[in-house]
């Protein structure tokens, strides 16, 4: 991810070079928030948080896991939320502290239950279907061809679960509602194209209703 | 020259352009635009076409027209006109609809397009026997009677790019 603030225009008498900011530190804030931006403004340079590099990511919105470490550990839960750059998982309802807002002299704030992020590789685990007991997990391909997540003690295949699709637009593409300004599959897959012999201005000719009688002198190269 | 006690020396930096402006590297696409000047002088200047410093303060806008001795001839053909077709009855619309699945075409070829033209008149002509021993059809189409040099020329009198 590369934020470039200000690049040299592309001609002959310019160097070129471009001010980026190439370092960021990401959170639970996702990177076109306000927030973020306010942690990663012009002037920060935060420590460098070390980050596992995983290959083949396992963890989606809607799976079942369980916590290994901490106040909850043993306890089972829906994944929530997913930030891949930090290796970082939020269970639902799970591994939580209660902070208070707007304390003002009397008055204690209002208390607020929010759920810390949990690494990935060390302290989540995905339940296996057939056992609900924490597994390890394998990307394997099955007799079709389809990548799926295996899990590594019994073999059964844990599918990746519907919520894991869900987006800011839709739940599921099936149930989209659709707007005035998109395009309907009949529409879309309507083929108007007819083929003709001619050159993209021959046709462009055609439809304009211009004729032309004259024909160019003959060029040679040399 | 004595200055009076009162007043001050103020020490003013200038970043002069025009050493730039006559330098080697400022030639017609060059992206530095004239500074010096009152809001007023630049208004005036940017409407009057006559004026020496026009193009100067003009930010790189084509100009459409020539200066003929004092005057300013505007010339029709440099004006752009905008050749925008009829979006009446146009079904397509801006955005593409999430529910509507990938659609896969493979690309037209060469291949597709003589198939497209003239497979049809060779398939009927095959089956009423009207081709000669090497293949060649005997009731040749307008298509079919078509030289590669009146095609070239075809292509070139409404104007190409490629041939």
């Amino acid at each position: 991810m590369a934020q470039v603030d200000w690049k040299t225009p592309k001609a002959i008498q310019y160097r070129q070079t471009e001010v980026k900011r190439t370092k960021f530190r990401f959170t639970t804030n996702r990177p076109w928030t306000q927030q973020f931006a306010q942690q990663n403004r012009v002037g920060t340079r935060r420590k460098k948080v070390f980050v596992e590099p995983i290959t083949d990511w396992s963890f989606f919105n809607g799976d079942r896991v369980e916590i290994l470490v901490g106040k909850d550990k043993g306890k089972q839960g829906l994944v929530n939320y997913v930030v891949q750059e930090r290796n970082w998982v939020m269970v639902e309802g799970l591994n939580c502290h209660y902070r208070s807002i707007g304390k003002k002299g009397d008055y204690p704030g209002m208390m607020l239950q929010s759920e810390a992020p949990l690494l990935v590789t060390s302290q989540v685990a995905l339940l296996d279907p057939s056992d609900n007991k924490p597994t390890d997990v394998e990307w394997r391909y099955t007799e079709e061809g389809d990548k799926v997540r295996v899990s590594v003690r019994t073999g059964r295949i844990i599918p990746i679960p519907k919520l894991a699709e869900e987006t800011k637009d839709y739940k599921t593409k099936r149930t989209y509602v659709e707007q005035e300004k998109d395009t309907t599959e009949d529409d879309l897959t309507r083929i108007t194209f007819e083929p003709a012999l001619k050159t993209f201005e021959m046709d462009i000719a055609t439809k304009m209703g211009i004729e032309e009688d004259r024909v160019p002198l003959k060029t040679y190269w040399y | 020259m004595a200055l009076p006690l009162t007043s001050s020396l103020v020490q003013t930096r200038v970043i002069s352009t025009s050493a730039t402006a006559y330098g080697k590297k400022n030639f017609r696409k060059f992206l530095m635009y004239g500074k010096r000047g009152t809001r007023q002088f630049k208004q005036q200047v940017k409407s009057d076409p006559t004026s020496e410093f026009h193009q100067m303060f003009s930010r790189g806008v084509r100009p459409v027209g020539e200066l003929v001795g004092k005057k300013y001839e505007v010339i029709p053909e440099k004006i752009p006109e905008l050749i925008v077709p009829d979006l009446e009855g146009f079904k397509l619309k801006p955005y593409v609809s999430y529910r509507v699945p990938d659609v896969v075409q493979g690309e037209f070829r060469p291949q597709d397009l003589f198939h497209a033209v003239y497979s049809q008149k060779i398939a009927e002509d095959f089956k009423a026997g009207k081709l000669d021993e090497e293949g060649r059809p005997l009731e040749p189409s307008e298509e079919e009677q078509l030289t590669p040099e009146v095609a070239k020329e075809r292509a070139l009198k409404i104007g190409s790019d490629r041939f």
